[in-house]
Order: C-alpha cells, then sequence, then structure tokens
C-alpha cells in the first residue's frame, strides 16, 4: 500500500500531502538533495514532462519513491511506499495526479509572491484516482457490487435542482432508502458540487467518448445507448434482486469509505461491456440507469470521477496536440515565426526551444571538449543546461548564447561547488583535540594518498605535508610504496628537506618505513599505530601506483582502507588526462569496498594546461566527489585550495 | 474601376497638407509613445519594495518561517477565516531547490501590535511592505543567497518569477523589479548546535561566516571607493527550534558561534591561498580581505562587526511548537524596515 503521496514546490514547500504511514521527512529530503540538486543518479534529475515510468524510481533504506518533475510549475510529485511491495498502477498514479493537479491549480501555481495553493480539494480527486487504479488492478467483483449501487441510485432518481436540492436531499434519502453508503466526510463535501456541477455542463457524450477513447472501444452501439440516457433513467424498473441483496442487511456502518469512490469504476467496466453487447437485456437496463443517475448530477463522486477523466482527456489531446502541430505548421506560419525569431533573437525576450538551441549548444559542447572535458561529461553538461533552458524566455538584450552562457556557468559552479565543508585544517582539529565534552578520543589524523603511475603522488604528499608542517602539526609520513625501487628513499629525501625547511617553524615530520616487499597495508597499519603511541597529530600514507583498470592490483585497496582506516582518501589526478580520467576516477572511487570512497581529489601539474583544466570537471561529473587542491607548481609552497569561481572562468573563456 | 478612385482620392487627401491631415498626424506621433509608456509601465512594477533575506544552513528551518509569517495572520482570525485553505499556520516543507519570495506588511504606526499574527485590514494600521526572500540551504546552493550579497549595487533582484521558471541561475535576468537589502535573517537549528558530535555547529559556522564576511566586504569596497554612504544591513542570529528540550538558549548560541567563527577565522588565516589567486604580487591589496572582523583579535566577537557598520543580534524563538514562538523575530524586521 502507499505510505504517503507528498506534492512539493521546488522552494521546498508542501503542496498537498496525504500519508498513511508515517515517514520520516528525510527520506523526501535525501530524495530531493541526492535527485535534484546533487543529481547522484545517472539520469539527469530535472527532466521536465518525463513520466514516472522514465524516472528511475529512488530507494532510501525501505522506501521507494516513484516521482515526476513539472519544471514549468516547479512541482515535484512523489509517491512513497515500502520497496517491499510491488504496485504496478503506482506510475499511472504519479502521472494521473500530475496531470490533475497543474490543470486544476496551474494558474495558481503561476502568482508571484507567495507560496499558498489552495487546494483541500483535491483530497477527493486524489481518493477517486487511487481507488479507480487500485481497483483496476486488484478487485474483480467490484463490478457486482457497482450494479446494485447503480439500482439503488436509480430508483431515488428526482429531478433535482443541481445543488442546493443535493446538499438538502441528501438526508432523506439516507433515511428511506438507507442506501447513502458513504462515510464520505461531510466538511469537504460542500465544495465539490460547484465544480462538479460546471463540468456536467459540457459533460455527457464528449465525457463519455473520451472515456472510451482510453479504454479504445470503438464500438458503434456507443453512441446509441448514451443518448437515450435521459428518458432511460426515468422508466427504469430497477431489479428488486439486486437491490436487496445485500444493501439493506449491512446498513450504514459496513459500508467503508472505499465505498465512495466506487461510483466511477463500475460505471467504466459496465459501460465497456454493455458496448461490447455480450450482456443480457435485463443487466444492460439497469447499466443505462447508471448513466442517468451519473448526469444528473445525483453523486458528487462519480461526477469527480467523470471530471478526472475528462481531464486526464484532455491532458493526453493536449499532448497529442502538441506533438502534431511541432509536425505540420504552415508555410506563412512558420516564415513569420522565423522573422520574430530573428528578431527576439536581438531584442531578447524570446521563448527557447529545442531547435533554437541546438547549434549554440553544439557550439558550446565542442568549447568544453577544447578545453579538455571528456567528452561523457560535457555532453551530459549540455543535456542539462538545454533541459533548463528549453521553454524560458530570454532576457532585454540578452543572446541566445549568453544565456547558454549563462547558464553554463551556473550548472558548472553547482557541479564544482562541494556539498560539505572542505577545511582540512579544521577536521585535523577536531580530530586531534575534540572538545571536552564529547566522547571521543584523540587520535592522529590519516590521510592516504592514491592515483596512477606518475601523476604525482609523493609530490602532493609531501606538498600537503610542508603545508602541515607551516601549521606547527607532528607529521608522520608512512612509505607505503613497498614495490617500486627508490619509492622509500624519494620519501626520506623530502623528510630531510622538509625538515630543514621547517625547522625554525615548529612543526616536526619523521618517515616510517618497512623497507621493500612487505604487504603495504599491514605498513599502513602499524604506522597508524606507531603516530598515535609517539603522539603524532597527522599520518600521510604513500601507496604505490597503480593502473585503474588492473583488477589485481586494485583489489589491495580495498584491505588498505579496512588495516589503515584513513580518515581521508585523496587521490591524484592529473590534468594533463583526457578522457581516461573519467575512468580512473569511478575505478578509484569504486575500488574501496562498498562502505568507502573517495574523500576528495588533488589536480596536479595544473600549471602546464593553461586554460584547460576540464579535467576537473569530468572527474567531479564521474564520482560526485569534490576537489580539495591543486598543484600549480614545482615547489613545495605550490598547492592551492580549489576555488571554483577560478575553474569557471577558465573554462568559460574563450581565447 | 471606381476601388481605385476612391483610394486614389483618400491617398491624395491624406497627403494634402490640410489642417485635419496635419492635426490627426500629430496626434498620432504624439500618443503613441505615450500609450506605449502606458502599458509597459503597467506591465512592469516600479515599486521597489525592501526585502529580507532569509539565509541559513540546511534544514534550519527557513521555508517554514516563511510559511509562518505568510499564513500566520490568516490562520489567527478563525472566525471569519477569509482563506479556508489554510488549515496550519505552517506549511510542511523539505529542503529547497530554488528561493521564493513572499510579500509581507508590518506594520509601522502602532508599535503595540508587533507580532505577525495581527491582521492589519482590521487594525487599520498603515503598514509597510516588504519582500522576504527565502534561499536554499543546500551547500550546493549557497550562491543563490550569497549572490544578494556580493551584488556590486545597492539594489538586489529577488526573482519573482521563480514559481514559473525555477531555472538555476542566481538573479533571474527577466524579473522586473528591483529591491533594497534592508536586513538579513540568519537561522540557525538551536537543537542541532547542542549536539558537539555532529558537524552542524562548525557548518553553520562557516556559512555565517561566508555571509558576514560577504557583508564586511560590500562595506569595504564601498567606503572605499564611492561617494554614497552604503545601507547598512543589520543581522538578526535566529535562534530556531527553541521548543525542542535540546536546543541551546540565545545567549548559548551566541557564544557557540562566536568561538566557531573565531576558530574559522584562524583557520583560514593559516589555509592555502586559492587557485587563481597570484601570491606575492598584490599582497597589500589581498591583506585583512579574508580576515572577519578586527584584524589581530584573537577571540573573535560580534561585535567586532560594528567597525563595518554590521549589526549582529542574536534572538530566540521557534516556528512550530510552544515556545517563544517567531514574534521577536517579526519586531525586529519591523524595526528595521
Amino acid at each position: 500500500m502507499l505510505d504517503a503521496f507528498e506534492i512539493i514546490s521546488t522552494s521546498g514547500v508542501v503542496l498537498w500531502s496525504r500519508s498513511y504511514a508515517s515517514v520520516s521527512p528525510s527520506v523526501v529530503n535525501n530524495f530531493i538533495s541526492d535527485v535534484f540538486i546533487e543529481e547522484k543518479s545517472t539520469v539527469a534529475g530535472a527532466k521536465d514532462g518525463a513520466s514516472a515510468t522514465v524516472n528511475p524510481p529512488y530507494k532510501h533504506e525501505q522506501h521507494s519513491l516513484r516521482w515526476t518533475f513539472s519544471k514549468e510549475l516547479g512541482i515535484i510529485f512523489v509517491a512513497v511506499y515500502r520497496s517491499l511491495l510491488h504496485l504496478p498502477w503506482i506510475d499511472k498514479l504519479v502521472d494521473n495526479i500530475k496531470a490533475i493537479f497543474v490543470s486544476l491549480y496551474g494558474d495558481q501555481l503561476k502568482k508571484p509572491n507567495t507560496t499558498i495553493v489552495e487546494c483541500v480539494k483535491f483530497d477527493e480527486y486524489f481518493d477517486q484516482q487511487l481507488h479507480e487504479l487500485e481497483q483496476g488492478s486488484g478487485k474483480p467483483d467490484a463490478r457486482a457490487f457497482g450494479d446494485e449501487k447503480a439500482g439503488t441510485a436509480g430508483e431515488e432518481q428526482a429531478p433535482l435542482p443541481p445543488k442546493v436540492a443535493h446538499n438538502n436531499q441528501k438526508p432523506q434519502t439516507r433515511s428511506s432508502a438507507e442506501s447513502s453508503p458513504t462515510a464520505t466526510p461531510n466538511a469537504s463535501r460542500p465544495a465539490t458540487p460547484a465544480a462538479g456541477h460546471l463540468l456536467k455542463a459540457k459533460q455527457g457524450p464528449g465525457g463519455k467518448l473520451s472515456r472510451r477513447a482510453r479504454k479504445i472501444q470503438n464500438n458503434p452501439s456507443a453512441p446509441a445507448s448514451s443518448g437515450d440516457e435521459a428518458t432511460a433513467r426515468k422508466g427504469k424498473p430497477v431489479k428488486t434482486v439486486k437491490r436487496g441483496r445485500k444493501w439493506d442487511a449491512d446498513g450504514l456502518a459496513d459500508e467503508r469509505d472505499d465505498v465512495q469512490l466506487d461510483y466511477s469504476i463500475p460505471a467504466v467496466t459496465s459501460d465497456s461491456e454493455a458496448e461490447a453487447g455480450a450482456r443480457p437485456a435485463a443487466v444492460e437496463e439497469v447499466d443505462a440507469s447508471t448513466w442517468g443517475s451519473r448526469t444528473k448530477g445525483k453523486f458528487v463522486l462519480r461526477d469527480l470521477g467523470d471530471e478526472v477523466h475528462s481531464i486526464l482527456a484532455d491532458a493526453d489531446a493536449k499532448k497529442n496536440a502538441a506533438a502534431r502541430t511541432d509536425a505540420q505548421s504552415g508555410i506563412v506560419g512558420s516564415s513569420l515565426s522565423a522573422i520574430g525569431g530573428l528578431f527576439r533573437n536581438v531584442v531578447g525576450g524570446k521563448v527557447l526551444t529545442a531547435q533554437d538551441l541546438e547549434k549554440a549548444m553544439k557550439g558550446m559542447e565542442e568549447h568544453l571538449l577544447k578545453k579538455n572535458v571528456a567528452r561523457e561529461a560535457a555532453v551530459r553538461l549540455c543535456e542539462g543546461v538545454e533541459k533548463e533552458l528549453v521553454g524560458v524566455k530570454t532576457g532585454n538584450f540578452e543572446s541566445i548564447n549568453a544565456r547558454i552562457q549563462k547558464a553554463m556557468e551556473a550548472s558548472l559552479t553547482k557541479m564544482l561547488t562541494p556539498t560539505s565543508s572542505l577545511d582540512l585544517l579544521r577536521e585535523i582539529d577536531s580530530i586531534t583535540s575534540p572538545p571536552a565534552a564529547s566522547l571521543r578520543k584523540a587520535r592522529p589524523y590519516v590521510i592516504s594518498i592514491v592515483g596512477v603511475n606518475g601523476v604525482g603522488k609523493s609530490t602532493n604528499l609531501s606538498k600537503i605535508c610542508f603545508f602541515l608542517l607551516q601549521n606547527k602539526y607532528k607529521v608522520l609520513i608512512a612509505a607505503g610504496d613497498t614495490f617500486r625501487s627508490g619509492a622509500v628513499e624519494q620519501l626520506a629525501v623530502h623528510v630531510r628537506n622538509l625538515t630543514e625547511l621547517t625547522a625554525r617553524e615548529g612543526g616536526k615530520v619523521e618517515l616510517y618505513q618497512k623497507g621493500y616487499g612487505k604487504d603495504a597495508a599491514a605498513v599502513a597499519k602499524d604506522a597508524v599505530a606507531f603516530a598515535a603511541q609517539a603522539a603524532f597529530d597527522v599520518v600521510l600514507i604513500d601507496t604505490a601506483g597503480r593502473r585503474h583498470n588492473d583488477q589485481r592490483l586494485m583489489s589491495s585497496l580495498e584491505k588498505f582502507a579496512k588495516f589503515a582506516q584513513p580518515d581521508k582518501i585523496l587521490m591524484v589526478g592529473e590534468a594533463l588526462v583526457g578522457t581516461d580520467s573519467v575512468a580512473q576516477a569511478r575505478n578509484f572511487n569504486a575500488a574501496f569496498g562498498s562502505g568507502r570512497s573517495l574523500d576528495g581529489f588533488i589536480i596536479s601539474k595544473c600549471d602546464t594546461v593553461g586554460d584547460m583544466v576540464g579535467t576537473l570537471v569530468s572527474i567531479v561529473h564521474a564520482t560526485n566527489v569534490p576537489v580539495l587542491f591543486v598543484g600549480v607548481g614545482q615547489h613545495y609552497s605550490d598547492l592551492r585550495n580549489f576555488s571554483v569561481k577560478w575553474a569557471v572562468e577558465k573554462l568559460l573563456s574563450s581565447t | 474601376m471606381s476601388t481605385i478612385d476612391t483610394l486614389k482620392a483618400a491617398l491624395e487627401a491624406s497627403l494634402t497638407p490640410s489642417p485635419t491631415v496635419i492635426s490627426v498626424g500629430l496626434a498620432i506621433v504624439l500618443l503613441i509613445p505615450i500609450l506605449l509608456h502606458f502599458i509597459f509601465s503597467a506591465a512592469t512594477p516600479y515599486t521597489t519594495l525592501p526585502s529580507v533575506l532569509l539565509i541559513g544552513p540546511s534544514g534550519a528551518g527557513k521555508t517554514a518561517l516563511l510559511t509562518l509569517f505568510e499564513r500566520g495572520p490568516r490562520h489567527h482570525n478563525n472566525d471569519n477565516n477569509p482563506n479556508p485553505a489554510i488549515l496550519s499556520p505552517v506549511a510542511d516543507t523539505h529542503t529547497s531547490q530554488t528561493p521564493s519570495t513572499v510579500e509581507l506588511a508590518v506594520s509601522t504606526d502602532s508599535p503595540h501590535t508587533t507580532t505577525y499574527r495581527t491582521d492589519l485590514d482590521a487594525t487599520g494600521a498603515t503598514a509597510k511592505k516588504f519582500l522576504l526572500i527565502d534561499t536554499p540551504g543546500h551547500p550546493k546552493l549557497r550562491r543563490h543567497a550569497l549572490a544578494h550579497l556580493s551584488s556590486p549595487s545597492a539594489t538586489i533582484t529577488p526573482s519573482l518569477t521563480t514559481r514559473t521558471t525555477p531555472s538555476h541561475t542566481g538573479t533571474e535576468p527577466n524579473s522586473t523589479s528591483k529591491s533594497k537589502l534592508k536586513a538579513l535573517i540568519f537561522l540557525v537549528d538551536a537543537a542541532a548546535l547542542a549536539d558537539t558530535d555532529s558537524a552542524a555547529l562548525s557548518s553553520a559556522a562557516e556559512y555565517l561566516y561566508d555571509v558576514l564576511l560577504a557583508l564586511q566586504r560590500r562595506q569595504q569596497r564601498r567606503g572605499g571607493g564611492s561617494s554614497r554612504a552604503p545601507a547598512s544591513v543589520p543581522v538578526l542570529v535566529a535562534a530556531n527550534k527553541l521548543d525542542l528540550f535540546t536546543a541551546l538558549p540565545a545567549a548559548l548560541v551566541r557564544s557557540q558561534l562566536e568561538a566557531e567563527l573565531g576558530r574559522i577565522r584562524r583557520a583560514r588565516s593559516k589555509g592555502l591561498l586559492d587557485s587563481g589567486e597570484a601570491d606575492g604580487e598584490v599582497v597589500g591589496a589581498e591583506e585583512g580581505e579574508g580576515w572577519l572582523g578586527a584584524v589581530g583579535g584573537d577571540k573573535f566577537s560580534f561585535k567586532e562587526m560594528m567597525e563595518f557598520d554590521v549589526e549582529v543580534e542574536v534572538l530566540g524563538g521557534n516556528v512550530v511548537g510552544d515556545g517563544p514562538g517567531a514574534d521577536k523575530w517579526w519586531k525586529w524586521i519591523g524595526e528595521r524596515i
């Protein structure tokens, strides 16, 4: 069963919600931040118009979420249910609710400077949909019950003046025929007739036909039967057997509120069956009376069913019409719009379409590729920007290119901006000297550095070490590269240099090494234990370089992560590498087992590439892991914090 | 034949310099610009409303506060509730992705009606309208908020059209109304701050640091160059969720934040340079740029911000549940508008 259904605006306000079981708000919060803000799923989040069947379900703990998004109005429709359950109709529910909600409250949503949307009445529309879909899949006996219902309904027909009479009549019918089965919330009821009758005016054959269209049943007998519904209602001898069977005996109390929602379904089923012409005459008469009662406006909820169907049919028709107009447009129309488009190109205020954007987006993609962004990342960025811009109006005197530039800047900034704070010094402080109130014990902060061969792992390690020493930390360097000849000696040289350089500053650095041929994970573990004993603040672990597609070498990383328990695993990637950076980042990110991933990147050799810093984008795109530092030179001091603004400027600069 | 003749005659008449033709022509020439002006001025609101910015980390209750202020007055007078749709004064909220703006009114003349619940229409007080701008608190979306602060002009552009086109650019280019930033509310979750093991305190403080630094830079830049004295933007640190048992009182929130800001300030001064900043060249100009508050101090306090005309106040309150409520904050806004 459904746990909750929510309609949320992008500004965070819940416009309408219904919950059947308590669902922690963190479920939906996580869903929003993962899918829409961080775009963790492989499919980019903000896809307009995509139905819930296309959007992949989001899973969080034991809940699954199906969702759809209306970009134009900025609202998200989410259905939350238990992952264990199989609900085949859930996509349809989400899509239908979206269509209904947008058509009913679209105007209200466009109002500026308010967050209020009056949609109390929406409860009934939702109930109707939920039950229709639920029963459409689950209840085979719904029809029999419906006939019965129709019988009683047919009997108490009296030509009523629509609204007032309806409200007055209800208690009477309840007492006399004992048929009024509804536990409908009376408070919300008076709200509906207005809408129901409004719709009813243009109801009748039209609505029914559209419903039939949805059922794809083009039987010629249909119009005939719908034509005589008014007469059919009056002279109807209702079958007594059916009426008396269950209804009078059980009375009001037995029928729970699902009764109220049954109305449209039996109508639909009997309707279609009547069309099929496979039913005996007597039953067909009852069917006819069902229609009569419906057109009469007697049962509000039955009207609601029709209204919902007509809304859905409208939405479908609109979609089809849009598709058709796309295909065919007159010569005059197109040339006029072309001239207007050219004018608007210059002046601004043009509503962008996919065609307008196509050429400019190609240019933007080329530009990104030239900046050494991997094709995969460039395509995804461009797609995201295009989706965002379709349907947007350009500003005054703003060209399409300028608009795209702006949107690309925003989306690059969003992508590169880290989700959490990356202040290394404060993190080290909080680990090495935890606040008095907390229960944690002081321990050394462990940083390990991984990467492909020759990207500069040891060099960057010594740069970080220099930075830490300047801040007066006691640093232990662990020689985890027990494989390559000269690796340990190289670190020894670094340590000697750093000791000399920082002798006056007050930092202290030592090398922990066990020679060659040992297991790197064991060395790292020993180093951490030693550092804790000797009261070091930070342990920096160097590792052997490894090719990212070598299974044997990569698999040892998982053990390494388990033994050394590093607080930060940083991967060094060079700015020089091109498309391969995506695969490198992905493989390393996945190499530490299920519970662990990379914590950050160091991009080395940024000084050698000039503007072409696309590697940054490629790796962040591939892993959603932030860039911590960039290396900009050969000296110990040539390490910089990563600045998003700087990177975006470089990426978009055209030279 | 005759139609051509009449056309000819009409053309001739319109080209002969008769007084009627001249007057009609003049009327058209003069009236069309005026008409156009009225049409366009009607379409675009020129009034600049003062605005108040809601800032804070994710989950602090910004959107909830926004809805409380918006729905509060309507909810209050239940007898003739004009809006039956609003069942509760605070809407349920989730993580925001886009900024949102609401227009509110605060009474100016009568000091005793200083709660957001007072129905201004009923009391007949003269009201002052302002815009309350809610910003997303997710770290990836903070540029929405910071764009408001670092914009060079005094006027900022609230995104009026976010509901219709939630595009993800900072300021909406197609919104037409500009407004003056009058005050800034930094909302924090006082209950989360109490938990020392969680990162709530440090992340909130970090955000506050960025905000205060942006305000300080704004002031410095303006103080150096232009002649016009910039409008100072007072900051209210609103300690939210005081209805919870674990929440810290306002005074503690203040001291905790000050201590954390001091720590951040120290760590930043020791940290690495940002990439792109050429070191060694313009050291003189960069001096003190990243340093918040009075230069050289060890402990940070909000009083230091007075040096840059940024007034910081800490007040407690809550949006939902029992407690002091949000009246204090509303009063604070009323005094600043």
